[in-house]
């Protein structure tokens, strides 16, 4: 928790830590609103121009802004996941396990969301929503290595096995991420835009309007991830208590 | 009416009900840790 200054008082704690989170609530959603604003109305992004591709993406080079950071926030919690599970084999407390499915839930979330604002850029550009590219392959096996993660926690009744078994899932199935996210849609011929972010050479293709935007939606994505895993987590540990006390 | 502007009010509308959603949820998670 972080508070505006120290205080011994605890009204004064209670309420310096409510102001601080007031103040980031109320800038993600000024900062989220400006930017849905600021990526419809801004010209069609120039730095495609450089790659060609202003033709065929047009308008919906907009679904990047939303697209990536979905995808983004997809790999981030699937490593936190796999982060949580380690801590869990290691010490074996029950929170670190919630915390892991917590992280493991919504990255499915986020992935799932990928997915759809990926198969919508797809129908624009390349006529259909699913065409079974690497892209679109390698994520369909992601959401069911991720699927299946839920349901093996939902076939183990014993609690302990069940995060045993889950923690391990989740640390082998992080380690297909990369592979499926980064390596497989550049080894294989994609349809897939492969240089939306950065060239061959890790220099920025965007534009500096574009970049801007892309990156304050990555940072605001970012936040409201961390405000639902930080929710879901609350809640499960409030389940735990009223179970712990039935 | 642009397409534009149709795809901006959808995503401002989901937005902001997704925000007012978690908004409240915490709120409530917040009362209910008090309570506890």
């Amino acid at each position: 928790m972080v508070y505006f200054w120290p205080s011994e008082e605890p009204k004064k704690i209670i309420w310096s830590s409510e102001v601080t989170q007031m103040w980031w609530k109320l800038l993600l959603f000024l900062g989220m609103s400006a930017l849905i604003v600021v990526s419809f109305i801004t010209p069609t992004p120039q730095h495609y121009e450089r790659l060609d591709l202003q033709r065929t993406l047009g308008e919906a080079s907009r679904i990047f802004y939303y697209h990536i950071p979905q995808a983004w926030i997809c790999v981030l919690a699937f490593a936190m996941a796999m982060v949580y599970s380690v801590q869990y084999l290691r010490t074996k407390q029950q929170r670190f396990d919630d915390r892991a499915t917590s992280a493991a839930a919504l990255g499915l979330v986020f992935c799932i969301l990928a997915t759809l604002s990926g198969s919508i850029f797809a129908k624009v550009t390349w006529g259909s929503f699913w065409n079974w590219d690497p892209r679109e392959t390698s994520i369909f096996i992601l959401l069911l290595i991720y699927g299946a993660y839920f349901a093996l926690r939902g076939a183990v009744e014993t609690e302990e096995r069940r995060a045993a078994l889950s923690a391990v899932y989740a640390i082998f199935a992080f380690v297909t991420v990369p592979f499926l996210i980064f390596v497989v849609p550049r080894v294989v011929p994609s349809l897939h835009p492969a240089d939306s972010v950065v060239d061959k050479n890790l220099k920025f293709t965007m534009g500096t309007q574009v970049r801007l935007i892309f990156f304050s939606s990555l940072a605001l994505f970012t936040l409201l991830f961390f405000w639902m895993f930080g929710l879901a987590n609350r809640v499960q540990s409030m389940v735990r208590q009223r179970e712990e006390r039935d | 009416m642009d397409g534009n502007y149709i795809a901006l009010g959808v995503t401002l509308a989901v937005w902001i009900g997704l925000f007012l959603f978690l908004f409240r949820l915490d709120k409530r998670v917040k009362q209910l840790e008090r309570k506890n």
